[in-house]
């Protein structure tokens, strides 16, 4: 009887154990994304507190930002962008959920190596399918993210006011950077 | 009124105009570390108000939220292993098991790990 429970209980830690290995994550991403015009003000934010996790066994990838988390130079800029464009109070949370092809964890190593990852966009209550590259690589146990893509205003509903729209790009530039570790 | 008088007045106005303009352009954001609170929380209760609605009042508002240190992360704080709290820069001497009165703005409801997050904290006690 006792021998039953002990050789569960291995059997449960080893379980419990590969689990937490498989899921690499981290709370502190970071997102920076611009939409400057050359001659106008800067229009460029970055959130550094976007959640990731990794699922290292299948490749699936989510990230989560929060819309108030999001800084920018100018307050004022920051006000109009979570009031009257994202409506950061409607709609708080931008959702990436995506599966990396290919994915290999044995493969990666400290040197940058490209992968396709694809998958959909949840901001402003609409959803967009996203396929671009990911760049990943090993520091130590940490798994490095690192991607570069555009997404446009209007995909997701995002009005621009004919005002101010010479002065914001079409095509917004997003830059996202993760360390995944246990 | 002569010419001048005008031209003075004129001149002076636009000064002012321009200042206030610039003012509003070009105003300073928000510092939360000198923000009194708008509501005093603890983790459990502040998870419960997002957990029922994602989109409540806290969101942007500045809160103070106690608990208990969980994780201490590059640039954040866990209290509870519910509320994780950012800081440009982590303070010196705290350590997990610390039980902690953190103010910072409230950022929102992250449901990947069920956390509510603040940011641009500072620790009150």
């Amino acid at each position: 009887m006792n021998k039953i429970v002990l050789v569960l209980a291995a059997i449960a830690l080893l379980v419990f154990q590969t689990h937490a290995q498989d899921k690499l994550k981290t709370k502190s991403g970071s997102i920076t994304f611009e939409a400057s015009v050359p001659s106008f003000e800067e229009v460029k934010a970055t959130n550094e507190n976007v959640s990731a996790i990794l699922n290292t066994e299948t490749g699936e990838f989510a990230a989560l930002a929060l819309m108030k988390g999001f800084r920018f130079k100018l307050a004022l800029m920051e006000e109009h962008f979570n009031e009257n464009y994202v409506e950061s109070t409607t709609y708080p949370k931008s959702v990436f959920k995506g599966t990396i092809e290919n994915f290999d964890n044995g493969s990666l190593s400290n040197s940058p190596s490209e992968f396709v990852i694809s998958g959909t966009v949840n901001m402003h209550g609409e959803t967009k399918e996203l396929s671009t590259t990911v760049e990943l690589w090993k520091e130590g146990s940490t798994i490095m993210l690192s991607t570069s893509f555009v997404l446009k205003p209007g995909d997701f509903n995002i009005k621009i006011p004919a005002v101010v729209s010479k002065k914001i790009a079409e095509e917004v530039t997003v830059e996202a950077q993760f360390s995944l570790s246990n | 009124m002569n010419r001048k008088t005008i031209i003075v007045v004129s001149i002076a106005l636009i000064i002012v105009l321009g200042i206030l303009g610039y003012n509003y352009l070009y105003q300073d954001h928000r510092q939360i570390t000198v923000e009194e609170p708008e509501a005093e929380l603890n983790s459990d209760s502040i998870t419960e108000i997002f957990k029922m609605d994602a989109s409540n009042e806290l969101l942007n508002a500045t809160v103070s939220v106690t608990g208990v240190v969980t994780e201490i992360d590059q640039n954040s704080i866990t209290l509870d292993g519910k509320v994780t709290c950012s800081f440009s820069e982590i303070p010196a001497n705290i350590n997990i098991g610390d039980s902690l009165e953190i103010k910072g703005r409230c950022i929102g409801y992250d449901d990947l790990f069920e956390i509510v997050k603040l940011d641009q904290c500072s620790i009150l006690n």
